[in-house]
């Protein structure tokens, strides 16, 4: 007889009834891809990366498709903390997928700031602290390549809030695992991993970079085994949950990041060429586990054979 | 707006580089309003190319059969030429906010570089028969690319002209030099402009337009990696008197009045 699966798993103090969350930047402010199926469905969404200034963004172009993959330098341009929560949020009331609020600051206190602003608010179920980013203070290092500085954000947003706090990590990095344990020590309750890595792509004949930004993140099918592998390091380093994601495209895929031990995944540039991916995502998930006769889908988190 | 997967019904040469595909879809040929777009993917699992691409609904054909007009310029264009009846693409749309249509006394004047022949068929097939019959369409190619390409177009009966820039047909030069003489010349009683091509030539009609103190719509393009307001990717400069930066070509577009373009930044 066919069982039910359990899909539900905690990560860091949340709840969510499946694993498959629609990740930042990819999904809008939460009711982009209503028109093709209700975002309830999802284990949750975390919206466009907020700062506490609204911010235009980067002059284009600001994408162009490079092998299996994205390069995007977009700019973090959003509509700030405070238009979300006014205006963005209400339209999340009905949906029953926890909404996680992704944060960006240009210095440690403005991370802070940031969770102080979203502390109390109904309707956020967790912060997600993008600390991909340049820290305007340090001379524009990126915050989560240094495990001090990226340490010193994540405490400085955990003292200010109540909700779970979970730090994206940047793939930018010598050694994802020393970052890993520094922001777990400092307090974080999960981990994604990763951002996107950094990249460029030139037009031979103007001789020019294509973005004008000159730099972009890549992602898509063609960061995954990188993606999966820092994910598989994220894991072995820290005790807290680790969410994997880059590249994943289907179900498969995304068994492959719980294999290794991520135990929810999220779905990023897929949601672009299939707005149902993350969808069909949750569908796959639970026929591979009727399939395989797991009751819970915890059964398969991790169980990756090795010898 | 819906995504859908449909066979392609014809996928036919039209000129050198310049192919017309259609498909059926009683949802698109319902919902969609001329200047609006779709983003169209190649069915399969391929990721490569991996993002959609964006293209005008060129028209409605018979039988809900929607148009395609399109130009080989790269990896997704060549291979969707050498997709035959039968196969399968997946469509997103109708996306944007198309062109407004004239008010009963304007004259429509219709002015397309290359491609930006694209979203004209629609617009002409969307005139009432009156300021259709009254509508002038100026186009210009590189080079002449074939009579059939135009004849569907002059088919509803608008008055078209011509313009290569090596003068392998028609008017000797670029369709902006076109269009700039013969408004100044004869004119319709109130025109509304309305231009898609290359950003330089859009540029100058919109100049043109500006000094006259015309109504002058254009169809941008920009980078798309979703064309559903998501991404943040097609950004195009606002005018400085505008209330923000930068608009969005897949939202607030891809027809925007004129005026309120940073042309200097494009
Ligand atoms: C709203 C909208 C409607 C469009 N309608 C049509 C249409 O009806 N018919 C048509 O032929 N084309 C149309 N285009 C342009 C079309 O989307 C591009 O030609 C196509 O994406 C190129 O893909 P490719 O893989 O063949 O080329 P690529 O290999 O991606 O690029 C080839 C060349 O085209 C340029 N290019 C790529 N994408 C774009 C783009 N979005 N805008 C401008 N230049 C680009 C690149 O700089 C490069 O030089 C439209 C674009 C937009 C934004
Ligand atoms: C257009 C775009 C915008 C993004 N914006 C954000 C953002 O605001 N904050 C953030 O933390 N990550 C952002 N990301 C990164 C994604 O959330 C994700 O980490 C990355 O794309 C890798 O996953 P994927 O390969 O599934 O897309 C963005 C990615 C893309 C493609
Ligand atoms: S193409 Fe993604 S926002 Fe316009």
């Amino acid at each position: 007889m066919a069982i039910t699966p359990d899909l539900s798993v905690d990560i860091g103090g949340l709840r969510i009834k499946n694993p498959v969350i629609a990740a930042s930047g990819t999904f809008g402010y939460g009711t982009e891809l209503s028109p093709f199926y209700d975002p309830s469905l999802l284990g949750a969404i975390v919206v466009k990366g907020l700062s506490l200034q609204p911010m235009p963004g980067n002059p284009p172009p600001r994408t162009v498709e490079t092998p299996c993959g994205l390069l995007n330098s977009i700019g973090l341009a959003n509509i700030g903390i405070n238009a979300f929560i006014k205006e963005k949020l209400p339209l999340l009331a009905d949906t029953a997928a926890p909404v996680i609020v992704n944060i960006y600051g240009n210095s440690v206190g403005e991370y802070s700031e940031l969770a102080g602003r979203i502390e109390g608010v109904d309707g956020i179920s967790a912060i997600e602290v993008n600390i991909s980013c340049p820290n305007v203070e340090k001379g524009g290092m990126v915050f989560g390549t240094d495990p001090e500085t990226a340490s010193k954000v994540t405490d400085g947003v955990v003292k200010r809030t109540t909700k779970p706090v979970i730090v994206k990590l940047t793939p930018n990095v010598a050694d994802i695992a020393v970052i890993a344990k520094a922001v777990e020590s400092a307090g974080a309750g999960a981990l994604s991993v990763t951002n996107t890595f950094l990249g460029m792509s030139v037009d031979i004949a103007s001789r020019r970079p294509v973005l004008t930004n000159v730099v972009g993140g890549l992602s898509g099918p063609a960061i995954k085994p990188m993606a999966l592998y820092l994910t598989y390091r994220a894991v072995e380093a820290v005790k807290i949950p680790v969410i994997g994601l880059g590249g994943i495209m289907n179900h498969q895929d995304a068994i492959e990041f719980l294999l290794v031990g991520a135990r929810a995944i999220q779905v990023g540039t897929a949601n672009f060429i299939n707005p149902r991916a993350a969808l069909e995502i949750v569908h796959g998930l639970r026929n591979f586990c009727e399939r395989e006769n797991l009751s819970d889908i915890n059964h398969l988190i991790g169980s990756l054979i090795k010898e | 707006m819906i995504e859908e997967s449909v066979f392609i019904e014809f996928n036919r040469q039209m000129g050198n580089d310049i192919w017309l595909m259609g498909f059926r879809s009683e949802a698109l040929a319902s919902l969609a309003k001329p200047g609006q777009f779709l983003m169209i993917r190649i069915q399969g699992n391929s990721q490569d190319p991996l993002i959609r691409r964006p293209f005008s609904i060129h028209g409605i054909g018979e039988g809900n059969i929607i148009l395609i007009l399109y130009q080989t310029v790269g990896r997704f264009t060549s291979l969707l030429s050498l997709t035959r009846n039968h196969d399968q693409i997946s469509v997103i749309g109708p996306l944007g906010k198309g062109f407004r249509l004239p008010g009963s006394k304007q004259g429509a004047v219709l002015v397309a570089g290359g491609m930006g022949l694209a979203p004209m068929y629609f617009l002409a097939q969307a005139l009432p028969p009156d300021a259709r019959r009254n509508a002038k369409l100026f186009i210009g190619f590189s080079t002449f690319q074939g009579a059939g390409l135009i004849d569907l177009i002059k088919g509803l009966g608008l008055q078209v002209s011509l313009a290569t820039e090596d003068g392998s047909m028609g008017f000797t030069g670029t369709v902006t030099d076109l269009f700039e003489q013969a408004i100044d010349r004869d004119a319709p009683e109130e025109p509304v402009i309305y231009a898609c091509g290359p950003h330089a030539m859009l540029k100058k009609i919109a100049q043109k337009a500006g000094r006259l103190n015309l109504t002058c719509y254009v169809s941008l393009e920009s980078y798309m990696a979703c064309g559903l307001g998501i991404c943040l990717g097609c950004a195009i400069r606002a005018a400085r008197n505008q209330d923000t930066e930068y608009y969005y070509v897949c939202k607030d577009g891809p027809v925007f009045s004129a005026e309120i373009i940073d042309w200097e930044a494009l």
